[in-house]
């Protein structure tokens, strides 16, 4: 028996090991590390005490995040190596091992890059700081709404602890609740950045179980949420909290455009992060007969292998195997009156280790009102349907990130004009795409600033 | 002669089973019993004056526990008090599963109980001649009583703040935290009050609001600067958090729970010196606990976890076999004592769902 690894939580005067603890395991069920679950209590006084910390100054924070996210990708951080860490994340998540390696370096990218990434929100008319010449004939300053900022981080891709190192340039302290099924990379990330200069009670780790879990919300200024729709249905009425729910991103293909010069792009949509990202396609929605679309989609995504997630190779995401076969009943439930081209007879296979990677499903569906559109699920799967423009563009509501491919330049009008519709990619480019200093979801900093009207002598 | 056992003292410890033999007969009796048990002895499939024979056989009894919903308070009252019952009080349980449960306090009961506890609260440390304050309900439910008779006991006044936790639940059943949050911001300000300006020696809430006033750092250091000690009651508090309060919150104020409810008619005393884990000790056998695997109702071993059924057992009452919704480890009882001690008592959990929810996180 070897000593188990212990994550701590990591609080404002230093690690913190609980009595109350869960056993995190690989997605075969091998107990992995030993999570400590911070009682609310703890919680309540972590806050107090990041409300009364300082923040670090503007270029000490950087340097912090810059060195830091370089740590995180290829130092050792408490003993642990970079490919111990990443090995360790694809086995607990099942995240294919080349997706870690990749999120670790957008990480790490992301560190060095988020003042710049966070700066793109500032309004054009707003300035920094009072010191600037343009405050002398009035301008608006563009100002923190509040001092700590907390994130209620989801496991699914390690990329979902970019986005919180832009509250860190612009001055927030931030408190990360990291999920329970991968809290590796928060750990790994904040110790890092706590060891290139962020002190304790200006970046906390706080593990909690559910009932603890939103005290972390109440007593943050501002907070980001990741979840389903009942997340999001939950805080739809919080203006403090910032929900990340379900992507249900799209692509639609008219007729005036050939599909098969789009079909590389259309397969990577749906496949690219082992389909378990929310800015991966749900549905696809061709102006025309669907079926050859989707055949041809159904053709190449069958040739994806069911490899290990910690392969070089590995594509598919892994679940332990009774969380895959819930996911298939759930799948083969609601794919009922549809028709399959892939995945129809069920999409669970089995790994050696007694883990299962959920294959790739193609439904086709009859109409675009079919209800299966916006049915997003954590792994390759995808629904075509038919369009018409009689269907118009309402069914795209709600969509995180939409791929048009169209000549029409009105309808593309139309829905970069629906505000519902959170991102508009234009021809070949994958829903999946993203650069830092291009909004995902807005930019945050919409959320964490304000501007203010500063006029000095 | 009967009658003698039944009126010991809480800490006289008599023998179990000739303390449940003598109790029988004080039920069961014509002339003694309540009108509700009289009554409900006749369908019950065994004689309790006969069948009884010892503390054991109280496992022989229905959990009537839901039964006391309906019944009227006077029904409950043992025909041996006479015409003019030294009535306590009328309290009733929480409430969050339907209409409440409703018991009667008689004052010999409750007087051996409060000396009991006091003697309990002597031995912890805990100072006499100080002033309380209970930031607990005033009633229904029978926490309020019992603070403001223990700081009469102990030569203290009694400052309270009321408190109705009924609405509270209904409050978060209706998704309505927020309003649930100012609500215990409206609590702790008003104790804050108190505690600026009184002489406060002991406090006594639940958790939660104990957890709350922790998170205010000023109404942190004013308790440490006043208060002495620290009673928290009415719900569970995990081992961790209270690891916290004594070596972070308060770490010079004596802090004591108490596992009781108004279904015990009471509450049990902590263990001495029993930190971790932190072990509650019945008064025994007039309170005593059983810790049982729920699926099959059987004892669990010591160390091992179940459920907890309660016996209130004297002259006031009689109430066999209430399984309450908590979950204990079974400890061995101070030696000679009947029943079970329990540690680590938590809310009987629900595990989260298992359904699909969509979306990717």
């Amino acid at each position: 028996m070897t000593e188990p690894i212990f994550i701590d939580a990591l609080g404002p005067r230093g690690p913190y090991r609980s009595r109350n603890r869960q056993t995190v395991t690989d997605v075969a069920g091998n107990p992995m590390v030993e999570l400590t679950l911070v009682p609310e209590l703890y919680v309540t006084r972590a806050m107090s005490a990041m409300h009364k910390a300082k923040t670090l100054p503007l270029e000490e924070r950087l340097t912090a995040l810059a060195k830091g996210g370089e740590l995180f990708a290829t130092g050792v951080v408490d003993g642990m190596s970079a490919a111990d860490y990443q090995y360790m994340v694809s086995r607990m998540s099942g995240t294919p091992l080349p997706i870690v390696r990749r999120a670790a370096e957008g990480i790490s990218r992301h560190a060095a890059e988020a003042y710049r990434s966070a700066q793109q929100a500032r309004p054009i008319g707003a300035v920094n700081d009072w010191r600037d010449p343009r405050a002398r004939h009035g301008t608006a300053a563009w100002v923190r709404r509040g001092d700590v900022f907390a994130v209620h981080a989801a496991g699914n891709h390690p990329g979902v602890h970019t986005l919180w190192m832009e509250a860190l340039t612009l001055g927030y302290r931030v408190a990360v609740r990291p999920s329970r099924r991968e809290p590796l990379t928060p750990y790994r990330l904040v110790s890092a950045l706590r060891a290139c200069g962020f002190g304790d009670d200006q970046i906390v780790m706080l593990p909690t179980d559910y009932a603890a879990a939103d005290e972390i919300l109440r007593q943050a200024d501002l907070s980001m949420v990741y979840g389903g729709q009942d997340v999001i249905d939950k805080y739809a009425a919080d203006p403090t909290v910032l929900p990340n729910g379900p992507g249900r991103s799209k692509i639609l293909i008219t007729a005036d455009s050939d599909w098969r010069v789009y079909l590389d792009m259309i397969v990577a949509s749906i496949s690219h992060e082992g389909g378990t990202a929310c800015v991966n396609t749900t549905a696809v929605f061709v102006e025309g007969d669907p079926t050859p679309v989707a055949e041809a989609i159904a053709e190449r995504l069958s040739t994806i292998p069911s490899l290990s997630p910690e392969d070089d190779k590995a594509v598919l995401t892994a679940y332990s195997l009774d969380a895959a076969k819930t996911m298939e009943s759930y799948l083969l439930e609601k794919a009922q009156g549809t028709k399959a081209l892939l995945g129809g007879h069920g999409v669970v296979d089995e790994l050696s280790d007694g883990s299962a990677v959920l294959r790739p499903a193609v439904h086709l569906v009859d109409s675009p009102f079919a209800e299966q559109v916006n049915i997003e699920l954590a792994f390759p799967c995808v629904w075509v349907a038919p369009w018409t423009r009689e269907a118009g563009t309402d069914i795209f509501h709600e969509t995180l990130v939409l791929t048009a491919v169209t000549k029409d330049e009105h309808l593309l009008d139309e829905l970069l004009e629906d505000p519902t519709i959170r991102n508009l990619y234009i021809g070949n480019h994958p829903t999946y795409w993203m650069a830092p200093g291009v909004p995902h979801d807005a930019f945050l900093g919409e959320f964490l600033m304000r501007t203010k009207a500063v006029i000095r002598d | 002669m009967i009658e003698n056992i039944l009126d010991l003292p809480l800490d006289a410890q008599p023998d179990a089973d000739e303390f449940v033999r003598a109790a029988m007969e004080w039920h069961f009796s014509p002339e003694t019993g309540s009108a509700y048990w009289l009554e409900r002895a006749k369908t019950l499939p065994f004689d309790p004056r006969t069948d009884v024979k010892g503390f054991e056989d109280l496992a022989l009894f229905p959990n009537i526990i839901n039964e006391l919903r309906d019944v009227r308070v006077e029904d409950l009252i043992p025909r041996g008090y006479g015409p003019n019952p030294d009535v306590v009080g009328v309290y009733e349980s929480g409430g969050t599963t339907g209409a409440p449960k409703r018991v009667v306090v008689l004052r010999d009961w409750w007087e051996r109980h409060i000396a009991w506890m006091s003697a309990g609260l002597d031995a912890a440390g805990f100072p006499r001649n100080v002033n309380w304050l209970a930031v607990l309900p005033s009633g229904p439910h029978i926490a309020g009583t019992l603070a403001l008779h223990q700081a009469r006991e102990r030569g203290g006044i009694r400052f309270t703040i009321d408190l109705d936790p009924r609405w509270v639940k209904k409050l978060l059943a209706a998704g309505k935290g927020a309003e649930a949050e100012r609500y215990a911001d409206h609590l702790v300000e008003q104790a804050a009050f108190v505690l600026r300006t009184q002489d406060v020696g002991v406090l006594m809430t639940t958790p939660p609001l104990l957890k709350r006033m922790a998170g205010d750092d000023d109404l942190v250091d004013l308790i440490n600067e006043k208060v002495q000690g620290i009673i928290w009651g009415g719900a569970h508090m995990d081992a961790d958090t209270r690891d916290l309060y004594h070596t972070e919150v308060f770490p010079d104020v004596k802090i004591r729970g108490s596992y009781g409810s108004t279904m015990m008619l009471g509450g049990s005393n902590e263990r001495l010196g029993a930190d971790d884990p932190y072990i509650s000790d019945p008064p025994a056998p007039y309170v005593t606990f059983r810790v049982v695997d729920p699926d099959t109702g059987r004892t669990v071993g010591y160390g091992e976890r179940g459920q907890v059924v309660v016996n209130h057992v004297s002259k006031n009452m009689l109430l066999p076999n209430n399984l309450e919704r908590d979950l204990a480890t079974r400890v061995e009882p101070p030696a000679g004592q009947a029943g079970d001690s329990v540690a680590d008592v938590a809310p009987v959990t629900h595990f989260e769902s298992e359904a699909v929810i969509e979306g990717v996180y």
